[in-house]
């Protein structure tokens, strides 16, 4: 052995011993969990036993039209979330990132950070308290003349209206961590490439297409896949303010998955749901590794 | 940092740039005061709701100011010992959690900061990927396994289901900070003697106090705020945490909005108190882990 392998061998050792007390923890707890659900995901689990079903679950799974249902509405629910949260984090951040006042700058950042503070339950009960038939929504409408008195819309407890009003509720908490990766994105890019664009003859529309979306492409990529992850498996949202209904037409995968679960005690069936909603989420996970670490 | 968006306008006068420059710093602030209306609106509205009397909630049109402002709802809520108890739990979870991951995050993130080691891209894969587990598949085999355990409806059991899934989040913060902190401190400190552990207390925590305040204050926010997990494997009112105490005056107080949105101002109070103070550590955090 050289000095060198030996000097490699001792560092492996010491990185080991300081990284030992997360990786238990997370294989315990993260690893084996998840182990377990792919197992329980070929069973069907009772309260004496655990019976072989081979595919079983998942047979029943692709032939479950509520399996689909929310599916589909966990696509739509993500997809309008992420695109609003982009758009909107953009605009606010450019406008925070304008030549104002930093102490009025870091006032509005602030202010505009305050619904991602808020507990995802707290935010669902907020909005219900607005969207509730009797609410202050309906009750704007009807005064400045959008919306007739006895034609009130029950945002909530409408199939047509329930999964739009929980994706905006979910637009509203969650537009500020866009916002502040964007912004921090901005900062980022150098004077330099907005100077030599004036030279060229840019305007501030050419500017922000050919220096600020360029630059901005990275973080974008990145926040967008985050949102991605973090809005594809929301549960507590959905969960309080609809619980999924009525008649499923607000039911996501993660709330799906815990009625399966913890209402009808289809453990089995419930497991292979969750192994579903992994593999899509995987497949746009995959792409963010990509990115997340450098080779 | 400021001088970004107004750099490239060189051909146009001085005066006419000045007076396009105030004109569009106004529409700049008028843009994010409408936003920030906008975007507070619900909340101040909770506000109002939570001192008036619950008659006065729900009404079209609304009334906008209360007749009288109370503060009973208030006081239902913090003179109840079954709502204070929720109180009391979150503390105690949210710290601990906080606490925990932040020992365990540091040791970790030191690790990859701070050694070349085999399997190195493997142990950072592996976090990045812990960190998109959908929770609710979670649920099911932690609901089992602390059944088994005997840790169903207690405490204990949150704590570690939250350290776990905070755990991975803290360790690639505190690893993006480590990385600024140049290593030829804390060798010069070994050199002097210092073992490496000393070299940590003494050199490395101390230079990286925003990194611990930032990533500390938003585990603490992830702890506090959480849902899922509670419901899944507490059960009595004595080991609630105040996300389940929310849900559940939301189900059984259907029509008592007054306390509903005294106790979320309550519930939210430390966030928002915490966040005023060190919102520039906070903002960091956010951001330090992704930009890289």
């Amino acid at each position: 052995m050289t000095a060198g392998t030996r000097l490699a061998a001792r560092q492996d050792v010491q990185a080991y011993a300081f990284l030992a007390p997360a990786l238990i923890l997370l294989v315990a707890l993260l690893v084996y969990p998840l182990a377990q659900v792919i197992r329980m995901s070929f069973f069907e689990i009772t309260v004496r036993d655990d019976r072989w079903v081979g595919l079983g679950n998942y047979a029943a799974l692709v032939q479950s039209p509520a399996f689909w249902q929310a599916a589909w509405q966990t696509l739509l629910f993500t997809a309008g979330s992420v695109v609003a949260h982009l758009v909107i984090g953009l605009g606010l951040a450019l406008l925070l990132h304008a030549r104002i006042a930093p102490r009025l700058r870091s006032l509005f950042r602030g202010l505009l950070i305050l619904p991602w503070l808020l507990a995802p339950v707290v935010a669902g009960m907020i909005w219900a308290l607005v969207l509730n038939p009797f609410g202050v929504l309906n009750g704007f409408l009807t005064t400045v003349g959008l919306l007739d008195r006895n034609a009130t819309i029950n945002w909530l407890g409408d199939p047509r209206t329930s999964l739009l009003s929980v994706t905006l509720v979910n637009v509203w908490r969650s537009f500020p961590f866009p916002m502040v990766m964007l912004l921090a994105g901005l900062a980022a890019i150098p004077d330099e490439l907005y100077e030599a664009s004036s030279i060229d003859g840019c305007g501030p529309a050419g500017q922000f297409r050919y220096v600020t979306l360029p630059s901005l492409h990275g973080v974008l990529a990145t926040v967008a896949l985050l949102d991605f992850i973090w809005t594809f498996r929301a549960f507590d949202l959905v969960f309080v303010m609809t619980g999924g209904g009525p008649i499923n037409s607000s039911q996501v995968l993660a709330t799906s998955i815990y009625f399966d679960a913890f209402q009808k005690f289809q453990f089995g069936y419930a497991s292979a749901e969750a192994v579903a909603m992994l593999v899509l989420l995987m497949i746009g996970s995959i792409a963010y590794l990509r990115r997340a670490v450098p080779p | 940092m400021t001088a970004a968006t107004g750099a490239g306008r060189r051909a146009a006068s001085p005066e006419r740039r000045a007076r396009r420059g105030a004109a569009g710093r106004a529409a700049v602030y008028a843009l994010l005061a409408l936003a920030t209306a906008i975007t507070l609106f619900p909340v101040a509205w909770m506000a109002t709701v939570s001192i008036r009397p619950n008659v006065e909630v729900m009404k079209i049109p609304p009334q906008w100011i209360p007749s009288v402002v109370t503060w009973q709802a208030y006081a239902q809520v913090l003179g109840s010992s079954r709502y204070l108890r929720t109180f009391l739990n979150s503390y105690a979870i949210a710290l601990t959690v906080t606490l925990l991951s932040l020992l365990i995050g540091a040791l970790a993130a030191y690790a990859l900061s701070r050694f070349r080691f085999r399997g190195q891209r493997l142990v950072m894969a592996f976090l990045i990927v812990t960190q998109m587990f959908p929770l609710v598949l979670l649920c099911i085999p932690y609901f089992r396994v602390m059944v088994r355990l005997g840790l169903y409806d207690t405490l204990t059991s949150l704590v570690l289901v939250y350290t776990t899934f905070t755990l991975p989040f803290c360790i690639l913060m505190l690893r993006a900070y480590f990385a600024e902190v140049p290593r030829e401190l804390e060798e010069a400190a070994m050199v002097d003697g210092c073992s490496r552990l000393g070299a940590i207390v003494r050199i490395l925590l101390p230079l990286s106090g925003p990194a611990l305040v930032g990533s500390g204050l938003y585990t603490f926010l992830l702890a506090w705020n959480e849902f899922l997990f509670a419901v899944v494997l507490i059960e009595s009112w004595e080991n609630r945490v105040i996300t389940m105490a929310i849900y559940s005056l939301l189900a059984e107080f259907v029509t008592e909005w007054n306390m509903m949105m005294a106790f979320s101002i309550l519930a939210s109070a430390p966030l928002v108190v915490a966040f005023i103070f060190l919102q520039r550590y906070f903002v960091r955090g956010m951001t330090v882990g992704a930009i890289k």
